[in-house]
């Protein structure tokens, strides 16, 4: 099969898989419990005929037919509707979060891993007490991010970053060791260790090279894990991105805001699966 | 004896936590008025949060309901995983395909937004335990498709064997070689994914209750436990404030070192 031929296959079955957890998400909210109600029909400020052109509004809405051709209707338009609570169009809401989503998930991803590589790569080549060292990447991985998040808040260090980044950090650092142990038993390294390479060369001739494939894998799955710590995450901090906007709109039964957080997280997890091409040398390892 | 240790201690926090409930006078809601925001003292070992309910009571029971509900949620989960990557492994390509792609469209969500929109849909406002049911039944419904992936893939090297080949060959039929072959071997496949459930699911109630959508008051969660660090004035009175955050730590640290000596050692 041709290149294009697989890229085309997979941007299409990604393309499907958005497809279907917008309308999964359709299908959740409309059958909540509370859908129905609007805030606006306890506001005694609206007359007896705005309440009954409220209720006549929400009435259009009804059946998840109508409600699917109307969220259609609004992504040809590309401003994905409005929303329920805040009466803007959506495109405009979360324009102006998604920046302060990306930033925070390029910053905690950047930074967890460099605090997992700087860690696992001496702790990988030690022959004995491998498991102490590791030991607070294993306490890290044993507390919740939300919790990691409150006690941060608690000890006034720290922010939204520091917390993504050890969540980060603690998940990598277990696969980082294991690959680089892996790798350091090679026997063209202890052939290379043999004739005196010095650890750099080692490193950057031999091990780089050989895990690279595994860590690119590793990388895009780390998009997956962070997108899913970031609505606790900036929740607890209060950071105006795309988590908390989700959280609001879950609680509000916001449907045109959620579904299209709903596909901009399919997205992001699909393109990590995209760019992930060889995540099943990185299960086996 | 070394892989046992793991097992003895998770044994001995439910037999402690067990024995708080069983010994003491105060049930988990129950509030002591003349002791709101207690220090450690005789009767609250461990002082009392803002509604003077003790606090050592109220670990030991979400200690309970977390392992209970999360081992509940992780054995449904498997179940569902089981006949999901089963079915998947053992029946036509078409078929197959079909059911991997429905694993696919969950597993397209993030697990915690996922959740997060699942339960906050589900009525919020039940009584306690039905909120704690829900939430563990949210977790359980939601938790199967990336362990029925990883059963597929074992389903997949058990019908590649050489022993079902040959069984096969030899004129077994289905259902001889489901008893002799498959079922024998399925042990290996399912416990591994049920201890990995385990922890995820405890740490996944965690965070919905710290996002509020997690097991009602007044019953004690994980979750719940973890809001109060919210309250500054708590935490200035006494440190016993972190014993839920500690523990939960301990909890989770045993049910992974767990899982990595039952791993090793199947």
């Amino acid at each position: 099969m041709s290149l294009a031929t697989t890229m085309a296959r997979r941007v299409g079955r990604t393309v499907l898989l958005m497809l279907f957890a917008a309308a999964g998400t359709i299908l959740l909210v409309r059958f909540a419990p509370g859908f129905f109600s609007d805030s606006r029909e306890m506001d005694a400020k609206y007359a007896q005929a705005a309440q009954a052109e409220i209720q006549a509004e929400n009435s259009q809405q009804q059946s998840v037919r109508q409600i699917a051709v109307h969220t259609v209707e609004s992504w040809l338009k590309g401003d994905f509707g409005e929303s329920r609570e805040y009466q803007v169009p959506v495109a405009e809401l979360i324009g102006a979060r998604v920046r302060v989503s990306a930033v925070l998930l390029a910053q905690g991803i950047l930074s967890g891993w460099l605090l997992a590589i700087c860690f696992a790569l001496p702790i990988s080549c030690l022959r004995t007490g491998g498991l102490v060292w590791g030991l607070p990447f294993t306490v890290l991985l044993a507390i919740p991010s939300a919790a990691m998040a409150t006690a941060c808040i608690v000890a006034e260090t720290g922010g939204p970053v520091l917390v993504l980044s050890l969540l980060i950090a603690a998940r990598e650092f277990k696969f980082l060791r294991s690959l680089l142990e892996g790798a350091w038993c090679s026997p063209h390294l202890l052939q290379g260790r043999a004739q005196g390479l010095s650890a750099r060369a080692l490193v950057t001739m031999h091990i780089v090279p050989n895990v690279a494939p595994q860590l690119r894998a590793l990388a895009t799955l780390s998009i997956v894990t962070a997108l899913g710590a970031l609505v606790p995450i900036e929740v607890i901090f209060t950071v105006p991105g795309i988590g908390q906007l989700a959280w609001s709109a879950v609680m509000n039964r916001d449907l045109p805001v959620l579904v299209a957080v709903s596909l901009l997280m399919a997205c992001g997890v699909g393109l990590a699966s995209m760019l992930s091409s060889r995540s099943v040398t990185l299960e086996a390892a | 004896m070394k892989k046992r240790i793991p097992a003895v201690l998770l044994l001995l926090l439910i037999l402690a936590a067990v024995l708080v409930l069983l010994l003491t006078r105060y049930g988990y809601a129950d509030q002591d008025r003349d002791a709101i925001m207690a220090p450690s003292t005789a009767q609250h070992w461990t002082g009392t949060d803002e509604l003077g309910r003790d606090r050592t009571v109220r670990v030991a029971a979400a200690l309970l309901i977390g392992l209970t509900g999360a081992a509940a949620a992780a054995a449904i989960t498997t179940a569902i995983a089981a006949c999901f990557g089963l079915l998947a492994a053992f029946s036509p390509a078409s078929i197959a395909t079909l059911l991997l792609f429905v694993s696919d469209v969950f597993l397209s969500l993030p697990w915690l937004f996922l959740l997060m929109m699942a339960r906050s849909v589900l009525p919020l406002t039940a009584s306690p335990l039905e909120t704690a049911v829900t939430t563990f039944l949210v977790l359980a419904a939601l938790g199967w498709p990336a362990c029925a992936r990883a059963i597929y893939r074992g389903a997949i090297e058990l019908r590649c064997s050489e022993w079902m080949i040959q069984g096969h060959a030899c004129g077994l039929k289905k259902r001889q070689l489901i008893k002799l072959h498959l079922v024998p071997h399925l042990r290996s496949l399912l416990l591994p994914q049920f201890l990995v459930c385990v922890p995820a699911f405890i740490v996944a109630e965690a965070n919905l209750g710290a996002l509020g959508l997690g097991v009602g008051e007044p019953m004690p969660s994980w979750g719940a436990m973890l809001l109060e660090l919210d309250n500054s004035a708590l935490l200035a009175r006494s440190h016993w404030v972190y014993l839920p955050i500690v523990l939960l730590a301990v909890v989770l640290l045993i049910l992974e070192s767990f899982t990595t000596e039952v791993e090793t050692h199947a």
